[in-house]
């Protein structure tokens, strides 16, 4: 147990006081944060759908397309900005980088599973009603993988709030920075402030994100 | 490019291979501070989900704890620690067990419900009592499922490990750390690539263990069941 | 609403929301685009908060003379701050002669406890690189290194030298930096012939060197002589019986085209103003206090009125 050395210092856990002086701080840590987010789960997504319908078509790509990204998928986040850090240096796009490639698995996975999911005989009715493989995939498959898809997307979307806190260490702004600060200041609130934020940010995308889900697809729901 | 050489040259230093700083002290911090928390949080969150699972109640006690764990960000959980733990090992154990306990409630929680239920039947009906039930008939039928678990937590645990160097913790994120505040591209890099491999290698090293370990027959059985996506925190 | 409608318009409302969030969110120097007829200084500032006080300290001087100040802050160690001015990603940063004139001159072993003959010897070294050291301040920080007072009675120990016979016993803890900085650990081991037990990386004078401390994993840490709280945790300074710091006086570093007579008068100005107790009283506020460094910064300027 720390002795009174340490404990000395200990503030209240919320400080009122510097809370209330802080607010645009906190405001402009949020809102690089959900860019953050926002561009990682777009771009990922934007990738990983083509991606993820080759995997799933090319059955010799299909392997080695997912042990790839396992692979990244396995790397500790601040292990992968380190090794991207000499190329593109202390910066955005290192971060972001990094953060792709996360949600890259997991969107690509659950794109391959989706398309994999849709009923053989569905997939012969639409060639049986002249649907050539392109018009087949956008009208017909996609479609129906779509709640896969989608949780896909939920999960990719709370993962990468998570893990862009850890961008605070690489000089990235982000709710991570507050924690960040909390650390180095030993100063309690901003550490509050930051993880309660991150929390509320993950909540409210994922519950966002399902009641999204409900309005475009009512009749599917995700697993 | 020279950095590639630089990072050659610096694991072909003996320098590096030894002392409080070598790679070896660092892999055993690194892989002790793993274990710890993967044992311990195994100790806790086992019987949870299996009696969870047995009497399939509150099986939203077990997904809860499993979507309260991942929500917070495992960097935040570190700091908290520190400040109130202080320095050294306990905090970050704490944080790490705090990591790992989630995949291993879910899955065994899971492991113990796919239990076929007719199975469960006729052992109740050839007179097993509860505790029987379990240790005899289902806890070896859901071992696949449980390895799973723990593989999934055992991988995000040295993972995160790394980011103990943040709280001066030891392990192969001490390079990275240390080579990020003295801005040695090489020490970081090489330190990325040492974390990167641990992973890799408890990741597939504990997979051929399960397939060791589960006897074929099972395994076929819970083939689908056992690939669940391992989910990242760090 | 068939699904295809609803996909549209939900894809319409994400569209615009995702909009509204990047409008609101640009980076303000839209709006601030006017050159000042003064010119821009980018003043960069070392990764702990008595680094970030001081480049806002001469920062907002200069902000208040009418130059367009851009600030860096939180960098790093010397080792991110000394690339960056010598590319020009920053045009000034406020450095302690001793220890720069060792970083410039690859650890010479030049820098004595005389401030003038420290920063000359510093002039020599960044002139080819067209930077230039100014006036040093009154104002010392220097490395100190400091045992819990439990400690330093358990040693017998009130100056560095006492430690040389027991050196096997003892963990040091600073940043990660200190096993390349003359001024720490390879200095200790030469000038004092201290052989630690072990050397645990921390961080400069922060939180994990206190709680280190704490729990005893370390008996000899790395402190700053302008700490604001060591008497209050407990901690006692060992002398530098042997000299091993040097004059490490607060002193900015600037690139010499930007060193205008205007600017040297400034940056000299605040340095001439600045006493060891008063940046101390600074550390206090932020550190202690918890004041955020630009604010401690700008009440102090205002009580001096600028140093016009």
């Amino acid at each position: 147990m720390p002795t009174g050395l340490f404990l000395d210092y200990v503030d209240p856990w919320i400080n009122w006081d510097w809370l209330s002086t802080h607010i645009p701080l906190f405001t402009r840590m949020l809102t690089a944060h959900i860019e953050l987010t926002v561009i990682a789960v777009a771009v990922g997504f934007a990738i990983a759908l083509p991606v993820g319908v080759i995997a799933q078509r090319v059955s010799v790509l299909r392997g080695p397309i997912l042990t790839i990204d396992g692979i990244f998928y396995t790397i500790p986040s601040i292990a992968l900005f380190s090794l991207l850090i000499p190329y593109t240096g202390l910066t955005t796009l290192t971060s972001e980088i990094g953060l792709v490639s996360y949600v890259l698995l997991i969107l690509t996975r659950n794109v391959v599973v989706g398309l994999d999911a849709v009923p053989r005989d569905v997939v012969d009715a639409a060639d049986g009603m002249g649907y050539r493989p392109f018009a087949r995939l956008i009208r017909v498959e996609l479609p129906l993988a779509f709640p896969t898809i989608f949780a896909g997307i939920r999960i990719a979307t709370v993962t990468t709030i998570g893990l862009i806190t850890i961008t605070a260490v690489i000089g990235q702004d982000s709710l991570g920075q507050l924690i960040l600060q909390g650390l180095t200041d030993n100063f309690h609130t901003p550490l509050v402030v930051g993880t309660v934020l991150s929390v509320l940010l993950a909540f409210v995308a994922d519950v966002g994100l399902a009641l999204s889900q409900r309005i475009a697809v009512p009749w599917a729901r995700s697993a | 490019m020279s950095i590639v050489v630089k990072v050659v040259q610096w694991f072909t230093d003996p320098a590096h291979w030894s002392g409080s700083d070598g790679i070896p002290t660092r892999l055993v911090e690194h892989l002790q501070l793993s274990a710890e928390s993967v044992l311990i949080g195994a100790v806790i969150a086992l019987p949870i989900g299996i009696v969870l699972g047995h009497y399939g109640r509150f099986g939203n006690v077990a997904m809860n704890i499993s979507n309260v764990g991942r929500a917070i960000p495992t960097f935040a959980l570190l700091v908290l620690s520190f400040q109130i733990f202080g320095l050294g090992d306990t905090p970050i154990i704490i944080s790490l067990t705090a990591l790992a306990i989630p995949p291993m409630v879910t899955n065994s929680y899971v492991a113990l419900r796919e239990v076929d239920p007719d199975i469960k039947e006729a052992a109740r009906g050839m007179g097993y009592r509860e505790l029987a039930q379990i240790m005899r008939v289902e806890l070896p039928l859901a071992v696949p499922l449980i390895m799973a678990g723990i593989r999934t937590s055992a991988v995000q645990v040295v993972a995160t490990a790394t980011l103990a160097a943040l709280i001066a913790g030891g392990g192969f994120g001490r390079y990275i750390i240390d080579g990020l505040a003295q801005f040695d591209f090489t020490k970081m890099v090489a330190g990325a690539i040492l974390v990167a491999l641990l992973a890799l290698a408890t990741e597939t090293g504990l997979a051929a263990l399960e397939r060791v370990l589960v006897p074929r027959g099972l395994r076929l059985l819970s083939a689908p069941a056992a690939r669940r996506v391992a989910f990242k925190t760090a | 609403m068939n699904w295809k409608a609803r996909s549209a318009t939900l894809a319409a409302v994400l569209a615009f929301a995702l909009t509204a969030v990047a409008c609101g969110s640009s980076p303000s120097s839209g709006g601030g685009g006017t050159a000042t007829p003064k010119g821009t200084i980018t003043i960069g500032g070392f990764k702990f908060s008595e680094g970030s006080v001081l480049a806002e300290l001469y920062g907002q001087a200069l902000e208040h003379d009418g130059y367009s100040v851009q600030f860096k802050l939180n960098l790093g160690s010397r080792e991110v701050v000394a690339p960056a001015i010598k590319s020009s990603q920053i045009d000034l940063y406020i450095g302690y002669a001793a220890t720069d004139l060792e970083y410039w001159n690859n650890a010479a072993g030049e820098a004595t406890g005389d401030v003038n003959a420290t920063t000359s010897k510093l002039n020599g070294h960044l002139q080819s690189l067209n930077l230039e050291a100014l006036k040093p301040s009154a104002a010392v920080d220097q490395n100190a290194f400091a045992m819990t007072k439990a400690n330093a009675t358990k040693y017998n120990a009130t100056k560095l030298s006492d430690l040389a016979s027991i050196g096997n016993q003892i963990v040091l803890g600073a940043g990660p930096e200190c096993p390349t900085r003359p001024f720490c650990k390879p200095g200790l081991e030469q000038t004092y012939g201290i052989h630690f037990k072990d050397f645990k990386a921390l961080d400069t004078d922060g939180p994990l060197t206190r709680a280190a401390f704490a729990n005893n994993s370390i008996q000899l840490g790395l402190v700053f002589s302008s700490d604001a709280d060591l008497n209050n945790l407990g901690l006692v300074v060992l002398q530098d019986d042997k000299h091993l710091e040097a004059a490490d006086n607060v002193v900015p570093i600037v690139r010499t085209p930007v060193a205008t007579a205007e600017v040297t008068k400034i940056l000299n100005a605040v340095s001439a103003g600045l006493t060891t107790s008063e940046l101390v009283q600074l550390n206090s506020q932020v550190e202690l206090q918890h004041q955020d460094a630009d604010s401690a910064a700008q009440a102090f300027l205002q009580q001096h009125n600028y140093f016009s």
